[in-house]
Parts: C-alpha cells; sequence; structure tokens
C-alpha cells in the first residue's frame, strides 16, 4: 500500500486554516439563507399575489439551476456586467445564502402549515398584531417541528460549500486540493479533508439535538 | 350594546347565516342553541370578525366593525373562548395569559403578572402558573383558556361550544367559571349543547335552524313551549 501520512504533518496548519475561512463563509450562508427564506415562507402564505408570486419564481428559479452555475455567474459574470469586482467571499455567501433560501422557505413554509389554524385564531381574537403573533406564537411552534429538515439542510450546505474550491476561494476542500498538487499525493489529504467535513458535520448535528431538546422542553 | 342587522354570510354558494337580525345588552347572557350547521359558530365568529360578513351590519358600542380598518381595536374589547381551547403550547400557563396584555395594551411584566395570578386564582388554578398546557386536563385547559380572554379585560366575552370537547366530569368545573363570570355582569354570547346550563343562566335564547333566527326567547318560555317547530323538534330529540 502507497501510504504515507507523514508527507501532509507540514500541511496541516495550512489545512486547519480552511476550517475557519469555510465555517466562515457557511455560517454567514445560513444565516442569510434562513432569514431570506422565513421572509420567502411568509410572502408564499399571503394572500397577496405578487408577493406570493415573486417567492414563488424565486424559488423556481434558485432550484431549478445547478448551485454551482449560480456560484459561476455570480463570481465570474456579475463584474462583466456591472464592472463591479466581486470577492470570493461575497460570491460564495449570495451563491449559497440566495440558494439555500429558495429551500428553506420550503421548509418554513411547510412547518407554518402544519400549525393549527387555531392558534392563529386565538392570537387574533386577542387582538396580537400579525407581526407578533407570527415571531412570538406561530413560528417558534412551527421551528420545533421543521428542525431535523433544517438541520438537514444546514449539513447539506456545509458539505456542499466544498464547492466554492471552483473559484478559487481557500477553502479546506481548495487546500486538499493545494496540497495534493504539492507532494504528488492525494489520497492522504483529500482522507484528511474529508474526516474534517465529518467532525464539523458531527458538531453541527450534535448542536442541532441540544437546540432540538430546548425547543422540546414544553411538551 | 351589540346590534346585528341583515347579517348574512355565505361559503361559496351555501348560506350560513340569513338575514339575521337581533340585539344584545350591556351585562346579558345570550346562549345560542340549534342543530350543527345550523350557523351557530359562523355568527358568533362574526362577532369578533374571524369571519367577514357577506353582508349585513354589525355594530358594537356604536360602532359598525366591517367599517372599522383595525381590526385589533374591536378584537382586544372582545373576549373568545374556542372549543378546542388553543391555548398556546409552547408558553407557560402565566405567559399565555400575560402575553397579549404586555404585546396589545402594552402593560408592565409586573402588572400583568400580577393580573393574571389574580386571574388563575378565580379560575382555580394558582398551582399551575409555572406548568405548559400540554400537562393540564382538558377542563384545566379552557379554564386557563377564560383567563386568558378576561386578562385582556374585554366588555364582551364569546364562548363557542366551550364544554364540547371536554370529558363530561370536567364540564362543571368550566361551567362553574362561566357561572361565576356571569354573575359579575359580564355580557356574554355562548354556543352551547348544554340545555341545563343555557337555562339555568342565559338570560335569553336564541334558536339557530339553517342559518335563520327562529326564536328568540326567554331560557323559561323556549323551553317549556317552544314557538317553531323546528325548535319543538329539536328539543325533542335532546332533552
Amino acid at each position: 500500500m502507497n501510504l504515507d501520512f507523514s508527507q501532509i504533518v507540514p500541511y496541516i496548519p495550512f489545512m486547519l486554516e480552511g476550517i475557519w475561512v469555510t465555517l466562515k463563509f457557511v455560517s454567514v450562508s445560513i444565516l442569510v439563507g434562513f432569514i431570506l427564506g422565513t421572509l420567502l415562507a411568509l410572502c408564499k402564505i399571503t394572500k397577496l399575489p405578487f408577493l406570493k408570486g415573486f417567492a414563488d419564481a424565486y424559488t423556481s428559479i434558485f432550484r431549478g439551476t445547478p448551485l454551482i452555475l449560480q456560484l459561476m455567474i455570480i463570481y465570474f459574470a456579475v463584474p462583466q456586467l456591472t464592472g463591479y469586482d466581486i470577492s470570493a467571499f461575497l460570491s460564495a455567501v449570495l451563491a449559497f445564502g440566495l440558494n439555500s433560501a429558495a429551500y428553506v422557505s420550503e421548509i418554513i413554509r411547510a412547518g407554518i402549515m402544519a400549525v393549527d389554524r387555531g392558534q392563529t385564531e386565538a392570537a387574533e381574537a386577542l387582538g396580537v398584531p400579525y407581526k407578533d403573533m407570527m415571531m412570538h406564537i406561530i413560528l417558534p411552534q412551527a421551528i420545533k417541528n421543521i428542525l431535523p429538515a433544517l438541520m438537514n439542510e444546514f449539513i447539506t450546505l456545509t458539505k456542499e460549500s466544498a464547492i466554492v474550491s471552483v473559484i478559487g476561494y481557500l477553502d479546506l476542500m481548495r487546500r486538499a486540493q493545494i496540497v495534493g498538487a504539492d507532494i504528488y499525493r492525494n489520497f492522504e489529504p483529500l482522507l484528511f479533508a474529508g474526516l474534517i467535513y465529518w467532525v464539523m458535520v458531527f458538531v453541527l448535528t450534535q448542536i442541532g439535538k441540544v437546540v432540538e431538546r430546548r425547543l422540546r422542553y414544553s411538551d | 350594546m351589540i346590534n346585528v342587522n341583515n347579517l348574512t354570510k355565505k361559503f361559496g354558494k351555501t348560506t350560513v347565516l340569513n338575514n339575521i337580525s337581533t340585539s344584545i345588552n350591556r351585562g346579558e347572557v345570550v346562549a345560542i342553541i340549534g342543530p350543527s350547521g345550523s350557523g351557530k359558530s359562523t355568527f358568533l365568529r362574526c362577532l369578533n370578525q374571524l369571519e367577514q360578513p357577506s353582508s349585513g351590519e354589525i355594530w358594537i358600542n356604536g360602532k359598525e366593525i366591517a367599517q372599522e380598518k383595525n381590526k385589533e381595536l374591536i378584537r382586544k374589547n372582545i373576549g373568545m373562548v374556542f372549543q378546542h381551547f388553543h391555548l398556546f403550547p409552547h408558553m407557560t400557563v402565566l405567559k399565555n395569559i400575560t402575553y397579549a396584555p404586555q404585546t396589545v395594551k402594552k402593560i408592565s411584566e409586573s402588572e400583568a403578572k400580577e393580573n393574571a395570578l389574580e386571574l388563575l386564582k378565580k379560575v382555580g388554578l394558582s398551582e399551575k402558573a409555572e406548568t405548559f398546557p400540554n400537562r393540564l386536563s382538558g377542563g384545566q385547559k379552557q379554564r386557563v383558556a377564560i383567563a386568558r380572554a378576561l386578562a385582556m379585560e374585554p366588555e364582551i366575552m364569546l364562548f363557542d361550544e366551550p364544554t364540547s370537547a371536554l370529558d363530561p366530569e370536567m364540564v362543571k368545573e368550566v361551567l362553574d367559571v362561566m357561572k361565576d363570570l356571569a354573575n359579575t355582569g359580564m355580557t356574554m354570547v355562548i354556543v352551547t349543547h348544554e340545555m341545563g346550563f343555557a337555562r339555568e343562566v342565559a338570560d335569553r335564547i336564541l334558536f339557530l335552524d339553517e342559518g335563520q333566527l327562529m326564536e328568540d326567547e326567554k331560557p323559561d318560555s323556549f323551553f317549556t313551549h317552544p314557538n317553531t317547530e323546528r325548535a319543538q323538534a329539536f328539543l325533542e330529540k335532546i332533552l
């Protein structure tokens, strides 16, 4: 067996730095996707045809085209159009955040629709304004039910983040490739990167479990 | 206090309420009875705008409520108790009661808490303040729901079959709370199948059938000699 892990030892700090780089844009993307997804979900359940149409079209576009295409359009094509030299970080956050929002909006819409209609009526009957009703009564119950589905989406996003390597962003994946090219050995750096991705997802899963337990407190 | 003029409500082609006119005075307790599907609940829900009437007017305290753009203004003055309670499951009993006064009326947390504890005492559930609704029995849930509605200090209370989802042995505890409330002079409109309760507590009975207001009588005369055949047939079946 031609395996020699000792050769990647000098590169370990370089690769570990990739964790931070990946985490930085993934966490911002998750946040963007979650907030935007929530707003889109609210648009989808209104009776206003304009907002509903916009949210549906948005989902259709971002779910109907490859993420890698969206990423490359934002990074390579936008500067051609606007002359604005967009950074790799901003491109990544935009592509992953906007894309994730499309999926998150459907998850949250399902969650809202699963909350008993009586909850809305009870809040309305008490004179609670729409915004407060959503923030304090409907969404907390919706989120509790959809937490496993949301965790799935966040995990997928964390792993799929590896495709930012195509725009040269120095994330964990890109660093593994660079090390591989440097030492003419690919198995060791790729396996090491895989291990780190797995650990990141494992930690994320544990966080999800803690949050879920917290939310189930009222059961 | 409440004036209803020619209220009609249609769902698509079905007419659920047909040209109903009545008025309810301050401090009156009115029971609405009738077969299921007769429009009782829809009538009640029109009073606080959970349903929009198709035509007709509802005046409350000299205001036509369909004209009022700000529905919250009307609703915070009208408490409602539902058949299936609809307590907020993710909030403690105390928070269920203090939430609306704090959010809608903007009263301080300490004041809201004080009022809530007072109300919980009234409905006999002081020891349940920190419990979550899932831990309560049906009767206890409904009493909390009544306290939650009362916390907004409404002038009118609507009850939509408040005991229909309860086990028989829990009906009385809820009716007792409602009886106490009636004795304080609260204006109450109650959709109910509890005929004994309606007879004892209500000042007036409205009998609805197929969306029409068939009778508007004092309980004694309604239960002893109803005017219409529909009411006679209905009472024969259930008494």
